[in-house]
């Protein structure tokens, strides 16, 4: 086409391509709130139906187990998980499953992800196609390498699905410091309901279309938060964790990439923002398994003295034996995963990684003609 | 369309449009920006220029000129309101041309002359022909086979509106899909087709039989897209049927297409919201998708040859393939009667405007088989609404459901299992030759003509495949597609039921040595032999994509369309813009290109065109 433009003619010109009609920021405070319903009463789900509440002037929260919904109840605090912040007034504990979803516009599911697929199984016989969910969950099944978005596809009728995932320490945000987060859905309304659902001057939220990558991102940084525990477990100072958590990264943005996703997105809050946490949080449940691990403890004794859970532990087993049947290099992920299987010492796992012979280009998912080449077999 | 239906769509298509165009432009300049109609006035302007520059435009050039040149003059000087009337001008010329072609009284006669028309092709592919034999028609029954969901559809064709949407491997497919649809006892489907298949003579008397209404595919701009879209969204909240080829275009490289064009394919959705909106007596739309599966292929030898010839410069039209000579359709005709071939016609099961499953009723069903409410999904503070960016969402989806059903549905016969094992035999026999090296190496081998005779059979060793060999491969591959038929991921041809690997290879030999310029393969003593290597890849292609050709013994191969990856173009964007529906690289890795002998750079020939790509 562009060869025709002979003529000098104002018009004879492709025409310029209309200004942008997507504006990046949406004015959300107008809309009607929507009815929130958070399932599963741990330290996340607790503090998302609080901060909720906050966003709506109420919230229903689904607790599985009763003396936890009665405590809500009884209490305003739920001790065991966000300790002694008093919650939320308009948040309404609930131990019947369906009635939280029942009248629910956004259903926010924060359950461990081993047990994601059972709850999703019975609440799908009572949700409707307007209704929205977003899993807060960060994991996979393992078996099956299903991301939560995926099983919430597979068990139901809806559609309008989202992830969240970011820089989001429950404690902290329980303590009312400032922090912001990512929901990423295909469909546009979710973020609008959640950004109106959840946003806060102490919290904020972005948006995104990338589902895979978010999920990708707030699943992987789980296992690299153990790796950091393991620097500080064994003593080493910043150089060490910050070079072996920027490679995880790379690891990340290598598998999201492969699987479809945007390797942009690692740059955003459930990549790099949720990385740095990790690196610098001795709240982080999955950096405290690392850093015991590499103190001499074993794995069952860790995991006894916590109520929460790691779910670091899992996804490492997930990414680990995905990775090796699509053929991803993956050696930070599967180097932890063996630790944890008890197989090595977390110093054999270092040395291996520094042992590796040397790349000539540090980083190769970016290049545009990597991800379209075909993986051969071994060369 | 009855002619009042066609009058009212006319109008329709301006006011709906047009009023779209006004609420942009009005928030567009309530915040400072350049009008957009101006925009989509200069833009439709300028493309519609250059389609009339070209030699093969099509339509009254030297009306659209005048037209054109009006619409310019007018253009520097128009104000807000001035440049509304000219939008609703241009339009109103389009829809016009799209609606206008449509001959209610060809529709209404559709229904007698239609069998009728079928049994031209199928006997002498010439009207004058058909007249001298008309006696003595053979029944069309045994030629076409029809088979899943017919009840399902006849059904739903009274519940709701139904857009039927086929697999496109020949232009024969819309005049099939034409009978099919008479023989279930339905009326004929609205069907948009490209003016190519007009000017063919014998096409276009079939072409107005099915109710189809010309598509100018040199007419680029997105506001003639966007009243063929309109057009198809009023035909179907009409009640009109609907027939869309969502891949767009003729399959090049044989394979069942898993990219699906989206636009035209929402429109289902759209219609589905303003029934809803409208409280709708039969709001419901239901899209079946189809397989059409062809022994042999019509226009085989063009398409693959097209697709060969650089995937990137494929034509999306083409005007001078077997399919404009009548000759070769005398020939396809006679001798899928004499082979006792037939065409089989598959009707998968509906799905609903968001790719769910519906059941015999017409009813959603979750992915767990539930019944749900569809309406729910349309939802926009509680009242069916219509929101682009979730649409186009959904639209992606049911693109994804129809390509699941695509594979699922498709319809296995003797040629394509024979091509399917030869080609992998011929490929694992070459490890590391490029796709396009292959095709050339195999064919040159084969002993034909002069040289076949100088050399006698001794040059068998060498070339060709033995056949015993190719019976146990056969078995095997019988063996593993029913296993996959079984689990519902394909269909077999009925008469590939009961029989065994070498039954199916003669069957498909004897098929194979029929109708095309050279056999593709051809049988000498107990080995076969490719002729034309082209027409193998290219029946061996309706099978790739089940994980069939991962075999132990083969080299990775990469000839695979990628399921699964992305459906078609953005959504919204939709139309029938550019592309070519050919999704396979085509080449093998390049890894295990370089051990090959004949890729060193004294023996490799610099024409080949494998070479020249990069």
């Amino acid at each position: 086409m562009s060869t025709s433009k002979s003529k000098s003619k104002p018009e004879a010109g492709p025409p310029a391509p209309s200004p942008a009609l997507d504006p990046a920021e949406v004015d959300v405070s107008n809309r009607p709130a929507p009815r929130v319903g958070v399932l599963g009463a741990g330290a996340w789900g607790t503090t998302l139906a609080h901060l909720a509440a906050q966003a709506t002037g109420s919230a229903r929260l689904w607790c599985r187990r009763g003396e936890v919904c009665r405590e809500i109840a009884e209490t305003g605090k739920n001790a065991g998980y966000t300790g002694d912040v008093p919650l939320h007034a308009g948040l309404e504990p609930l131990a019947d499953l369906k009635a939280t979803v029942a009248d629910a516009d956004l259903i926010i599911v924060a359950v461990p992800s081993k047990g994601f697929r059972q709850v999703i199984v019975e609440i799908g016989g009572h949700v409707r196609g307007d209704q929205m969910v977003v899993s807060a969950t960060k994991g996979f099944e393992v078996r099956t390498f299903t991301r939560m978005s995926e099983i919430v596809r597979q068990e139901t009728c809806i559609r309008k699905i989202g992830v969240l995932s970011g820089p989001n320490l429950a404690a902290e945000i329980m303590d009312g410091q400032p922090t912001a987060t990512v929901i990423a859905s295909r469909f546009d309304e979710v973020f609008e309901a959640s950004a109106r659902g959840l946003m806060s001057k102490r919290f904020r939220v972005y948006g995104s279309h990338d589902v895979l990558g978010v999920e990708l991102g707030g699943a992987l940084k789980n296992v690299f938060a153990i790796t950091a525990g393991f620097c500080d477990g064994l003593g080493f100072g910043a150089n060490t964790k910050a070079a072996l958590v920027t490679r995880g990264l790379a690891e990340m943005t290598r598998i999201a990439t492969r699987l479809g996703g945007d390797p942009l997105t690692m740059l955003g809050l459930a990549g790099v923002g949720d990385l740095v946490v990790t690196c610098s949080s001795e709240l982080s449940r999955n950096y405290r398994v690392g850093f015991h691990l590499a103190k001499g403890e074993t794995l069952r004794s860790i995991l006894k003295s916590r109520v929460t859970v790691a779910e670091g532990i899992r996804t490492a087993e997930a990414v680990t034996t995905h990775a090796r049947e699509i053929g991803i290099d993956m050696p930070i992920t599967e180097g932890v995963h063996r630790v944890l299987k008890g197989e090595v010492e977390p110093t054999a796992v270092l040395e291996e990684l520094m042992g590796r012979p040397p790349r000539r280009r540090e980083v190769d998912v970016l290049d545009a003609s990597s991800p379209s080449r075909p993986v051969v077999g071994s060369s | 369309m009855r002619p009042c239906d066609r009058e009212r769509a006319g109008v329709e298509i301006v006011r709906r449009i047009v009023d779209r165009a006004v609420a942009e432009s009005e928030r567009a300049s309530a915040s400072g920006a350049r009008d957009p109609i101006e925009q989509t006035l200069e833009e439709t302007a300028y493309l519609e220029r250059l389609r009339l520059a070209r030699r093969d435009a099509d339509g009254d050039v030297a009306s659209d000129r005048s037209f054109w040149r009006r619409i310019n003059a007018r253009l520097g000087s128009a104000g807000v309101d001035e440049r509304r009337t000219m939008l609703a001008e241009v339009i109103a010329r389009f829809a016009a041309e799209v609606t206008g072609n449509f001959n209610p009284w060809v529709y209404n006669l559709a229904t007698s002359v239609l069998p009728v028309g079928m049994g031209v092709i199928f006997n002498a592919a010439s009207p004058r022909l058909f007249l001298q034999n008309f006696p003595g028609l053979p029944s069309l029954t045994e030629r076409v086979m029809i088979r899943g969901e017919v009840d399902t559809l006849r059904r739903l064709h009274d519940r709701g509106t139904v857009i039927l949407a086929p697999t496109h491997v020949s232009n024969l497919d819309s005049i099939v899909i034409g009978w099919a649809l008479h023989s279930m006892g339905l009326p004929p489907f609205i069907y948009g087709a490209g003016l190519n298949l007009f000017k063919n003579p014998m096409m276009s008397f079939f072409m107005n039989n099915l109710g189809a209404y010309k598509v100018d595919r040199k007419k680029q701009a997105p506001l003639y897209k966007q009243v063929l879209k309109e057009y198809a969204t009023l035909t179907i909240e009409l009640g009109y049927d609907n027939l869309f080829f969502p891949g767009g275009t003729r399959s090049r490289d044989g394979t069942v297409e898993q990219k699906l064009k989206l636009g035209l394919l929402g429109c289902g959705l759209r219609a589905y919201v303003n029934n809803l909106a409208a409280n709708a007596r039969r709001p419901n739309v239901y899209i079946f998708p189809c397989t059409l599966a062809f022994p042999l292929v019509l226009e085989a030898e063009n398409l693959i040859e097209d697709h060969l010839e650089e995937s990137g410069k494929a034509r999306f039209i083409i005007e001078d393939d077997e399919f404009s000579q009548p000759r070769r359709w005398l020939s396809f005709v006679q001798n899928v009667l004499s082979m006792s071939m037939h065409i089989t016609v598959r009707i998968g099961r509906p799905l609903d405007p968001f790719g769910n499953r519906v059941d015999a009723e017409g009813r959603s069903l979750d992915p767990k088989g539930r019944v749900i409410d569809p309406v729910r999904y349309v939802l926009v503070d509680g009242k069916p609404a219509e929101l682009p960016q979730r649409d186009a969402e959904y639209t992606r989806e049911l693109g994804a459901s129809l390509s699941a059903a695509f594979a699922r549905e498709n319809v296995v016969h003797s040629t394509h299992m024979l091509a399917f094992c030869a080609f992998r035999m011929l490929a694992r026999r070459n490890p590391g030759l490029d796709l396009y090296r292959l095709l050339r190496v195999e064919e040159d081998r084969a002993p034909t003509g002069f040289w076949a005779w100088v050399r006698g059979d001794d040059d068998g060793e060498e070339g060709g495949l033995s056949l015993p060999e190719v019976h146990r491969e056969m078995d095997r591959l019988l063996e593993r597609i029913r296993g996959l038929a079984a689990a519902d991921r394909i269909q077999v041809d009925g008469r590939l039921d009961a029989s065994d690997g070498a039954t199916v290879a003669d069957r498909a030999l004897r098929a194979f040595g029929t109708y095309h310029s050279r056999p593709v393969l051809k049988r000498r003593g107990d080995r076969i032999y490719p002729q034309h290597m082209q027409l193998l890849y290219y029946y061996h292609n309706r099978l790739v994509g089940y994980g069939l050709e991962r075999d132990e013994r083969d080299q990775p191969i990469v000839v695979t369309h990628e399921a699964g990856r992305g459906v078609g173009a953005p959504p919204g964007n939709g139309g029938n813009g550019g592309g070519n529906g050919a999704g396979s690289s085509g080449r093998l890795p390049a890894a295990s290109r370089a051990g090959g002998p004949a890729a060193s750079p004294a023996t490799s020939p610099t024409s080949d065109p494998g070479e020249a790509r990069p």
